[in-house]
């Protein structure tokens, strides 16, 4: 559907302040290497990895250090060559301790050796998932579900669309914007790719319209390209929700609890495209990533290609540290990131960006009663009723919470941002996932 | 870093000014225009009566919560939001003291024994009006002054409060009469006489500008505000341009005045029934901007808002059409407020992609009795 402006979108959503500005127009640069890099062994949704390295053990640059057997796994790979320290338990990101592989890089780094003259139009499908496991590829715009499983769908369920995201609608990220801007046939190779992995006949990539620069770039790229087109997007939040995006760009709905490829569509994220680039054509595993650090609390916002395991300390230093009043540290966007309580969580294959936010920026107040304004029902772009399933979780109403759509919420925290009682569904929908996930399991 | 990094769960941002305070100030914001017209029209009185009003509301809240051993919340503006619309629902000639009574009343019965500014099923303005109406203090709150009567008495001259039965001559505090029209607001106008019988017995409103030669207002001083009636329901243009800034603020949604007025209009004009008279003349504009919107006792869908708004126009019409009540809009308001509890319960709103979903919800017909909390393990 179009939206006010013409461009393509959905019902419902917010306009946060994007603050965009702030990084969009820092080239990507090399994040320097720390003193110590901190892998986590698994850093997909799935079946967790053994390590296959242990201390003391000397490591390459992209050498594979932990894996599964299971079907729905990402391997991962040494960011740096160097010594395995220990293989311990790190806080990480969402505040759960994960096993990392602790390594000492070597003081000389080594270039990654490219493989040379691949052809990446005699890939087949096969081939192509393969080598999107292999290099330990996962969803990169945060939700790292492993993409060589995204890539095979049900056999009954026929995907005629790829979609690139690249519609980048959290706030103050721009990582995504600098790769298209960047590397812009780097990602329709990808998107290719990803269209023959799936037999898909056309390739959309979808941009949101505060990016017309890399509009014009990607339109460029691609012209000449069979099936695929650009396509510019309404500047709204969430834009880029999978089944958001999937309804902006082509009219379908996917319904509660189903997968985009029940209406014949895959979506990957724009890193994600370019790093199966990078797999196919180089032979280069998912061992670093392009993150944008940024917020009014850092002294020189940019975007950083940081090798994974990077304590994000390291990336606020590369950025001359922090400024003002820090009140947050997120990592990832701030509508679905995640608070830090300090600098040390390492960055993983979904990290997007790492966002230092000052009391000026942050908005807290205490949480009053619902006054059922009804402006989170408004906004919510799934249809839901967050102030129910709030209210359902605080009576430990489960089936109610389901009923109102606790299971449907993808936590984009749209309710949140326009509830003028400041209460913080997400918490309560994660509480019902939890509970509600418990009691079927029963 | 300075001091402890705040770890809360995402999201991270919030909607710049999207308080509850924020919406409270808007309200009042939009009544103004409403409320100094009334200044101008009915004199000093107006100023007094919402005052009293505001005050007695802010003491209640005060008083319960600190019974109730809540915070005090007066900074949110909700009571005053509630006094304010108290006062516009009565007669610029009730008593200070019967003013005082309701809006307690409004504010510690109708609010916060409910459980305060969310809680509460009834809108607590509207509903303490009723109450007044049905009690014997109701003969303090149907006396209805001529516009600009004060021309006479002075502006700043208050109105006496001693009534007896049956007097409807009021007194200033300065011992003399103020002639006062007895009633004849537009909406009694309407019910005793349609468009046929010329009922105003009192002495002729002001000019002739506003009435037509059989002393009925015309549309235009309805529209305008030169009519009598009470405090708040005056001028439809002002609580009109009131409500479009509340609209446009975003601080309530269009569907609900837009239903009310838009089915009563309708009905009206089906039933050939004064359309534009009847749709001007009583509290329509006021209730179906700033009552009907109350957030907390109107509907959180937007299929439950139309279901809402169009039951108010409804019922309205027939309140109007089968048994006069000047306080119509009030009652159709407070009888959907009750309707807000089952069509938020029972009436479905389809989730994003879901198909066959019927109108209803799949719940029992009748609320389970207490929440079974669900077992945990340790
Ligand atoms: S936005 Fe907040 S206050 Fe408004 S209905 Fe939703 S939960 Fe309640
Ligand atoms: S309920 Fe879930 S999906 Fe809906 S707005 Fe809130 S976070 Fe987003």
């Amino acid at each position: 559907m179009s939206g006010k402006t013409g461009f393509k979108t959905f019902a419902g959503g917010i306009h946060p302040p994007y603050n965009k500005e702030l990084a969009s127009g820092k080239a990507i640069r090399a994040c320097p290497i720390p003193p110590e890099v901190y892998i986590p062994l698994s850093q997909h949704i799935g079946a967790p990895n053994e390590a296959l390295v242990a201390a003391g053990d000397r490591v390459e640059l992209g050498q594979r250090i932990g894996s599964s057997d299971a079907f729905v796994s990402a391997p991962v790979h040494s960011s740096v060559a160097g010594t395995v320290k220990e293989v311990a338990e790190i806080t990480g990101f969402t505040g759960a301790k994960v096993k990392c592989v602790v390594i000492t890089p070597d003081a000389d780094q080594p270039e990654f050796a490219k493989q040379q003259g691949k052809d990446l139009e005699a890939y087949s499908d096969e081939e192509i998932r393969a080598i999107a496991r292999e290099a330990g590829l996962v969803g990169m715009g945060g939700a790292a579900f492993p993409t060589h499983v995204k890539l095979a769908p049900p056999k009954d369920k026929p995907v005629d669309t790829v979609i690139i995201n690249a519609c980048e609608c959290e706030p103050f990220l721009t990582c995504d914007h600098r790769l298209m801007l960047e590397r812009p046939a780097d990602l329709v190779a990808g998107l290719k790719l990803l269209m023959k992995a799936v037999g898909a006949r056309d390739g959309i990539i979808g941009i949101e319209a505060n990016k017309m620069d890399a509009v014009e770039e990607m339109r460029k790229a691609a012209s000449g390209a069979d099936g695929i087109k650009v396509e510019v997007l309404d500047v709204k939040y969430p834009e880029g929700a999978e089944k958001m995006l999937i309804f902006a760009l082509t009219g379908r709905k996917v319904p509660p609890g189903k997968l985009p490829s029940e209406v014949g569509c895959l979506v990957q994220n724009v890193g994600t495209a370019v790093a199966l680039y990078e797999a196919a054509a180089w032979g280069k595993p998912l061992y670093e990533r392009v993150v944008t650090v940024t917020g009014d609390g850092i002294s020189e916002p940019g975007n950083l290609l940081v090798r994974i395991g990077t304590p994000i300390q390291a990336l606020i230093d590369a950025c001359g540290g922090f400024k003002g009043d820090l009140a947050k540290i997120v990592m990832g966007g701030p509508m679905t990131g995640w608070a830090q309580p300090d600098a040390k969580a390492p960055v993983v294959k979904g990290t997007s960006g790492v966002l230092a936010l000052t009391a000026d920026v942050v908005d807290v107040a205490e949480e009053h009663e619902c006054v059922r304004c009804a402006k989170c029902v408004d906004v919510c772009p799934m249809f839901l009723q967050p102030n129910f399933i709030v209210q359902a979780v605080k009576r430990e109403e489960w089936d109610k919470a389901e009923m109102w759509g606790a299971l449907d919420c993808f936590e984009c925290g749209c309710c949140s941002f326009t509830c003028p009682a400041y209460i913080p569904h997400v918490t309560y929908v994660r509480k019902a996932k939890a509970d509600i996930g418990a009691l079927k399991r029963k | 870093m300075a001091g402890e990094l705040l770890t809360n769960v995402s999201p991270h941002l919030h909607k710049k000014d999207e308080t509850i305070a924020r919406a409270m100030k808007d309200v009042l914001i939009a009544l103004a225009p409403a409320a100094i017209w009334a200044l101008v029209v009915f004199g000093f009185n107006v100023v007094l009566i919402l005052a009293v009003s505001c005050i007695a509301a802010a003491i209640a809240e005060v008083v319960m919560r600190k019974i109730m051993g809540r915070k005090i919340t007066l900074k949110d503006y909700s009571a005053m939001v509630t006094a304010v619309l108290f006062a516009f629902l009565l007669p610029p000639t009730t008593p200070l003291w019967v003013v005082a009574i309701g809006s307690f009343i409004a504010i510690a019965v109708f609010k916060e024994l409910f459980g305060g500014l969310g809680k509460n099923v009834v809108n607590p303005a509207i509903t303490a009006r009723l109450l007044l109406w049905i009690t014997p203090l109701s003969v303090y709150t149907t006396k209805f002054v001529r516009p600009f009567y004060w021309k006479d008495s002075g502006f700043f001259t208050p109105i006496a409060t001693s009534f007896s039965k049956g007097v409807t001559t009021f007194q200033t505090l300065a011992g003399n009469s103020v002639d006062v029209v007895a009633a004849a607001t537009p909406m009694s106008l309407l019910k005793s006489g349609r468009w046929g019988v010329d009922v105003i017995t009192g002495p002729t409103p002001i000019g002739a500008t506003w009435t037509n030669s059989a002393g009925r207002p015309t549309l235009g001083s309805l529209f305008l505000g030169l009519k009598s009636g009470c405090i708040g329901e005056v001028s439809v243009l002002l609580l009109l341009l009131g409500g479009l800034y509340l609209i446009w603020r975003g601080t309530i949604d269009w569907r609900i005045p837009t239903g009310i007025i838009g089915s009563f209009l309708l009905l009206n004009l089906i039933f050939w029934n004064q359309p534009l008279y009847n749709l001007f003349a009583g509290g329509l504009f006021l209730g179906a901007f700033f009552m009907a919107t109350d957030w907390v006792t109107s509907p959180v869908t937007r299929r439950g808002k139309w279901i809402y708004a169009v039951g108010i126009g409804l019922t309205v019409f027939l309140i109007r059409l089968l048994h006069y009540r000047p306080e119509g809009v009030a009652i159709a308001i407070f009888m959907w407020n009750f309707g807000t509890l089952l069509i938020d319960r029972y009436i479905a709103q389809p989730k994003f992609g879901e198909v066959g979903v019927g109108v209803f919800n799949k719940l029992p017909i009748l609320p389970e009795p207490a929440p079974a909390p669900a077992k945990k393990e340790a």
